[in-house]
């Protein structure tokens, strides 16, 4: 809303008072602003307010050439664009029936799972930040920026790569790729205990998070929660493992569960979730070497190039959750519409909105950040 | 996915009548339906089937058919397979029903859709502007809403004239070709 449309409301006289949460504040993710009403310090009532990172990608998408569209998708979420150009690329490439040759899967695994640790270093540092704790918002911040360098190295772009195009992925690996993909996963390995003592077994951490944002299985499943938080309730689900895509159904990993339900939960699930993704990674980087082959199937001239009519549904677990696209060909040269569907659209809005009444105000900022709602999916 | 549950879908669907089956692949399922009886399919699916998540709500605008398509995505967590669920209502009036009572994440995606289409759902709990808080314009995805014409319409900023714009004009400079015009030149001689 803009400041100079807001007029205060006349209430009945009451003890409740509101509260604008956000957009500009230290304690919330991104533009992004929730009307609190308040009792005390405690909320009875919280309503969300988007639209502060509206871009309208769904509709520029429609003027886009399909190939233009892959520098546009990884902008939608900020902290973890592999999987937003991913999903688009899946989603052309049933549409068109494209091969992706195996090389190319393999590097997509790694990529995908390089982002997932450095988007869930900054979502810990963004935690730690809300109960008080900033030295860990500058270690995340840090130890993700080792793994930008690789991402440059190996693309070009350290946030945005546009690297997974529909067929294969842009580039081949440089030389000696793989030994400082080695090495960085043996470094962050050798981080995790200084980031338990640190934020994950502090006792500031753990008395504050535990019992904050509680929600059971039954709610979860009711509100469309998906991904890590989902995990947090005690279901065992992965679209890795569950709807398997590239070579995920080859890979060996755990799908870490814990049962509390809340923010502390949420939080140790992507702790753990951290050990399995340096898992993978260390998987692919064994395994890469003895596969050849091309890195991409041919695709026709990109700025003359017509995906056949249909539709898909492509699915991918990002760091978030589920991350989907509805993509819809008519035969031309651009998408006909391609529906965006990010976890935190459901995080974001009705999951905070419930989870935040009966919590006090000093939660609210830690329970966004422990749900990882990431504005721009909201917003699109 | 065992053969029992693609049997056991089918019973489940041959309860519901004009249900258009097609299995496009191992956990892909198109389902085509009437728009009176995607309630009913809704039902029978989350009661019956274990089709407890809504994944998604999408509505395409096929503006030549005057119809919007909407899609329902669920995805069940026990036989590990996805059902979209194709239904078409007409564009105008634009008003179809709320499946709320039956997934509650549905609130986000019907709000969406019709915060961006103009398509009303009846006995959808909240149906306020989320994203576009101070829009007057039309439904902005629909397919003809043209984007850059309403955007020099509502905006003056073709008559931004600057004084270096103008010191460049008088020395024989300036834009010779406004892409705006261009575009809108190409968008007129599109058939």
């Amino acid at each position: 809303m803009r400041p100079e449309n807001y007029q205060a409301k006349n209430h009945p006289p009451s003890n409740e008072y509101e509260l604008n949460f956000g957009p500009n504040h230290p304690g919330i993710e991104g533009n992004y602003a929730l009307q609190l009403k308040l009792h005390g310090d405690q909320i009875v009532h919280a309503r969300a307010d988007g639209g502060y990172l509206h871009r309208g990608f769904e509709k520029l998408m429609e003027g886009r050439l399909w190939i233009q569209n892959i520098a546009l998708v990884p902008r939608i979420c900020v902290p973890d664009p592999a999987p937003m150009e991913l999903c688009y690329s899946l989603a052309i490439e049933e549409i068109g029936g494209l091969e992706v040759p195996e090389r190319a899967q393999w590097i997509r695994v790694m990529q995908l799972e390089l982002s997932r640790i450095s988007a869930h270093l900054f979502t810990f540092g963004g935690h730690a930040a809300t109960t008080g704790m900033y030295s860990n918002m500058y270690w995340g911040v840090a130890d993700r920026d080792i793994i930008l360098d690789l991402f440059e190295e190996l693309t070009g772009g350290r946030v945005y790569s546009i690297y997974n195009i529909p067929g294969g992925v842009r580039r081949d690996l440089p030389e000696g790729y793989l030994e400082r993909v080695s090495n960085t996963m043996d470094y962050i390995e050798s981080r995790l205990p200084d980031y338990d003592n640190l934020f994950f077994t502090n006792q500031v951490f753990v008395n504050r998070a535990k019992g904050a944002g509680v929600m059971d299985q039954e709610q979860a499943l009711d509100w469309g929660v998906t991904g890590p938080n989902l995990r947090a309730t005690g279901l065992a689900f992965d679209v890795r493992r569950d709807d398997p895509y590239l070579v995920y159904d080859q890979l060996e990993f755990d799908i870490p569960t814990e049962a509390a339900g809340d923010a502390w939960a949420r939080t140790l699930v992507r702790r753990r979730e951290l050990i399995e993704s340096i898992r993978i990674v260390r998987q692919v980087v064994k395994a890469l070497p003895d596969i050849g082959g091309p890195i991409r199937c041919p695709i026709p001239n990109p700025l003359a190039w017509t995906v056949p009519a249909g539709e898909a549904y492509a699915r991918v677990e990002s760091s978030k959750g589920e991350t989907c696209y509805y993509v819809v060909s008519d035969g031309g040269d651009m998408p006909y519409r391609v529906h965006v569907r990010g976890p935190s659209s459901m995080h974001a809005v009705q999951v905070l909105e419930n989870l935040v009444k009966g919590c006090r105000i000093e939660d609210v900022a830690q329970i966004m950040f422990s749900l990882d709602a990431c504005p721009p999916e909201v917003d699109r | 996915m065992s053969k029992s549950i693609v049997k056991w879908l089918d019973n489940i669907i041959a309860d519901v009548e004009g249900v258009g089956y097609q299995r496009k692949s191992d956990r892909r399922i198109r389902m085509d339906v009437a728009s009176d009886t995607l309630p009913t399919l809704l039902e029978l699916l989350r009661g019956r089937a274990s089709y407890v998540h809504l994944s998604a709500i999408t509505c395409v605008d096929w503006i030549e058919d005057d119809e919007f398509e909407l899609v329902y995505h669920l995805w069940s967590y026990e036989n590990n397979t996805l059902v979209s669920a194709h239904t078409r209502v007409p564009r105008s009036p634009g008003v179809y029903l709320s499946v709320y009572d039956i997934y509650h994440p549905a609130a986000f995606f019907e709000r969406d859709i019709h915060e961006m289409f103009g398509l009303y759902f009846e006995g959808s709990p909240d149906m306020e502007r989320f994203i576009l808080t101070e829009w007057d314009g039309p439904p902005p995805m629909r397919k003809d809403f043209d984007a850059e014409g309403w955007v020099q319409r509502k905006f003056n900023f073709q008559d931004y004239h600057p004084e270096w714009l103008k010191q460049l004009e008088d020395e024989g400079g300036g834009v010779a070709i406004r892409p705006e015009e261009v575009r809108a030149k190409k968008r007129a001689d599109k058939p």
